[in-house]
């Protein structure tokens, strides 16, 4: 039997589709976030599956999250991403302490137990700094795309201090410092830097490791690295970092997360009783 | 303790019968209606601004103590004109109804009694003194020395004569002790209810005992419900069934009428609030005053210095208190109000979660919002992942 996740998030759309035996991926896919979230969110699942030759009788069990979880009415239940997130991570790196999520318009640190399960969270949800879409309105800015933001900060000499607490006023104080013809290339690893700062702000001095990256910021060349300077310590990139948190959903429409590579047997029960 | 109230689709008994909740569900009207006919028959209707002010003092001055603490998102616009934004949105609010002469109790108030609290309301009744005869308490706030509650005698000394006064009255400690019976009277009478929380299967929200609050405390029309509620509400079950539910000891700001939103979030997000210790919950009634004192002042001014509010420091009683609370109402789960901007809860909110993490071994959540609806589904993503870790962590424990 197969089971899927579908992750509604604010910037983009997520499915995941896993097999019950080993909790391993069949298929997945992305697309941008639209509209009509229902429909587009149907629309992927269908394609998704469509690719991987399968059906929709196929799939035993759907849960949704991310923002827009209650708008997917064909999903058997809704789980919030915070859980999701917890799981997704946990099934790639079981022994993970910490999780940073930089999304499209928010970000969160969830901390986990030494059991998987999480202890607690803070998201930032009310203003755009530390976020996605912050990066993306600095890179529209300097003239490049956002994944050659990265490739850009690499090159800065001297990162510029970016200290606007606020996107729109971060962004008027960079274009002040293209004015003083500050480089491009400082600005870029500025606001890498100024973004890795507040989420240090977000711990409140309060790290366990391992540290785990998610979310499509993840994807930016530089911004594990700024966060990892930020926090002294090692962070790492989870794989398919922008798909974790769907697939920390399948793996709760499996609830079989005991026989799943990497997972203790407290996150099995603990799945058990989310569901 | 799942499985134990009952199935999932069990209908509320006697959900629309109203009983003595119908009552509260008019609680405006009624202290309204309670203070013009009092007014008219001469009695002096004096706002209060604070539970720290003694409701039994201005009772035995004959005058009609009534609760200004403005809860309208609607009346944080016009105040931001005077004051800034950057301000909690309680004293934001309860200004504005000032300044808009929209709220009725303060338009007919001959006084208003505040005290030094926190410095936004101290800064804030300078303004309103300008527009209403106001009284302001000096609230020491080292709330274990001595000399700091001998301070705090002085000054309801003070209030008394100037309550005698201004109402050309004489406060006898007969009178007093009146006042005290009725009060004691009432905290126990809301004690008992919120009591009726700790049970496995609470008969009633916590957005419906916050519902059966009243502005003017001690009124008889109220005492004679809250009599009867007790023994209407036996038996009582509420749907979805209490059992399901995640029990929630909420702690943090008072929710003044019309503030309610936070609540009835969580509680619709799959929560039960099983106990409320702010000050518009158990916090002023937990403790009642001494009748037989030989002092009838001192007990009172004992009773309100004890209150644990996060303007004193340190403030161990309120730990203290929600530790026993967690206990008493067997919460699984403690969730933190801030108002925004509001300094002292929110820094308190160190040790509160500290307390819940650490002592308590329970998730704790804070909440920090203002009275606008804008961040509804923000705060709903909080509650909903705080009550899956919940459940999540009794499956481990218990599976």
């Amino acid at each position: 039997m197969l089971y899927a996740g579908v992750d509604v998030g604010s910037r983009t759309i997520k499915v995941v589709v896993i097999d019950e035996g080993l909790g391993q991926l069949i298929a997945s896919g992305i697309c941008d976030q639209g509209v009509r979230q229902a429909a587009l969110a149907h629309d992927l699942f269908k394609q998704v599956l469509g690719q991987a030759g399968l059906g929709r009788e196929d799939v035993s069990r759907v849960i949704a999250t991310g923002y827009g979880r209650s708008a997917v009415e064909w999903a058997d239940a809704a789980v919030t991403e915070i859980t999701c997130q917890a799981y997704g991570v946990i099934a790639q790196v079981p022994n993970a302490r910490t999780i940073i999520d930089i999304g499209g318009q928010d970000s969160k640190v969830i901390r986990l137990d030494e059991r998987g399960l999480v202890y607690d969270f803070v998201m930032n949800d009310r203003c755009a700094a530390g976020t996605g879409r912050f990066l993306e309105i600095v890179a529209v800015r300097l003239e490049t795309g956002l994944k050659d933001l990265g490739a850009m900060a690499e090159k800065a000499a001297c990162p510029s201090i970016i200290s606007s607490m606020c996107a729109v006023f971060a962004e008027t104080e960079i274009v002040g410092l293209l004015a003083a013809e500050e480089a491009p290339a400082n600005l870029a690893a500025g606001v890498q830097h100024s973004v890795a700062r507040r989420i240090v702000a977000m711990l409140a001095g309060r790290v366990n490791g391992p540290v785990v990256f998610t979310g499509g910021v993840a994807l930016i060349p530089g911004m594990a690295r700024a966060l990892s300077d930020a926090l002294d310590r090692n962070v790492i990139i989870a794989e398919a970092p922008q798909m974790t948190a769907a697939r920390g959903a399948a793996l709760i429409a499996c609830g079989q997360a005991r026989r799943t590579a990497g997972a203790s047997a407290e996150v099995g029960k603990f799945l058990e009783a989310v569901q | 303790m799942a499985g134990c109230c009952g199935t999932k689709d069990q209908v509320v008994a006697r959900a629309q019968d109203g009983g003595p909740l119908e009552h509260f569900a008019g609680q405006v009207q009624n202290c309204l209606a309670y203070a013009r006919l009092r007014k008219s028959q001469g009695a002096p209707v004096v706002g209060i601004m604070c539970e720290f002010t003694p409701r039994e003092l201005i009772m035995a001055a004959g005058g009609v103590p009534v609760c200004l603490c403005g809860g309208s998102a609607e009346m944080v616009e016009p105040a931001e004109r005077v004051l800034p934004a950057n301000l909690c949105p309680l004293i934001k609010s309860t200004f504005g109804y000032s300044l808009e002469k929209a709220n009725p109790f303060l338009e007919m108030a001959s006084l208003v009694v505040a005290e030094t609290t926190c410095d936004g309301k101290k800064k804030m009744y300078e303004l309103l003194g300008q527009r209403h005869p106001m009284y302001v308490l000096e609230l020491p706030q080292k709330s274990r020395d001595a000399d700091a509650f001998e301070h705090w005698v002085a000054e309801l000394r003070k209030l008394r004569k100037e309550l005698e006064a201004r109402f050309a009255v004489e406060i006898t400690d007969e009178k007093l002790k009146e006042a005290v019976v009725v009060m004691n009277r009432d905290r126990r009478l809301k004690r008992e209810l919120a009591g009726l929380m700790q049970s496995a299967c609470p008969p009633l929200t916590g957005r419906e005992l916050l519902g059966m609050r009243s502005l003017i405390a001690g009124l008889p029309q109220d005492h004679e419900q809250y009599s009867k509620a007790a023994a209407w509400l036996a038996g009582r079950e509420i749907k979805p069934a209490a059992g399901k539910r995640v029990r929630v000891l909420l702690t943090g700001v008072p929710l003044p009428h019309g503030a309610e939103r936070v609540l009835g979030l969580i509680e619709d997000n799959g929560g039960l609030v099983v106990c409320q210790e702010s000050c518009s919950g158990e916090k002023p009634v937990l403790e009642d005053i001494d009748i037989d004192a030989p002092d009838l002042l001192r007990a009172l001014a004992a009773k309100y210095f004890h209150l644990p509010c996060s303007v004193m420091t340190p403030n161990d009683r309120r730990l203290e208190r929600l530790e026993a609370l967690a206990g008493e109402y067997r919460a699984e789960c403690v969730i933190e109000v801030v108002w925004r901007t509001c300094l002292t809860y929110d820094i308190e909110a160190q040790a509160v979660k500290a307390l819940a993490e650490d002592k308590l071994r329970m998730p704790y959540l804070k909440i920090e919002t203002d009275y606008s609806p804008s961040d509804n589904a923000r705060l709903s993503l909080r509650v909903q992942s705080l009550f899956e870790t919940v459940k999540g962590r009794q499956g481990c424990n218990h599976g």
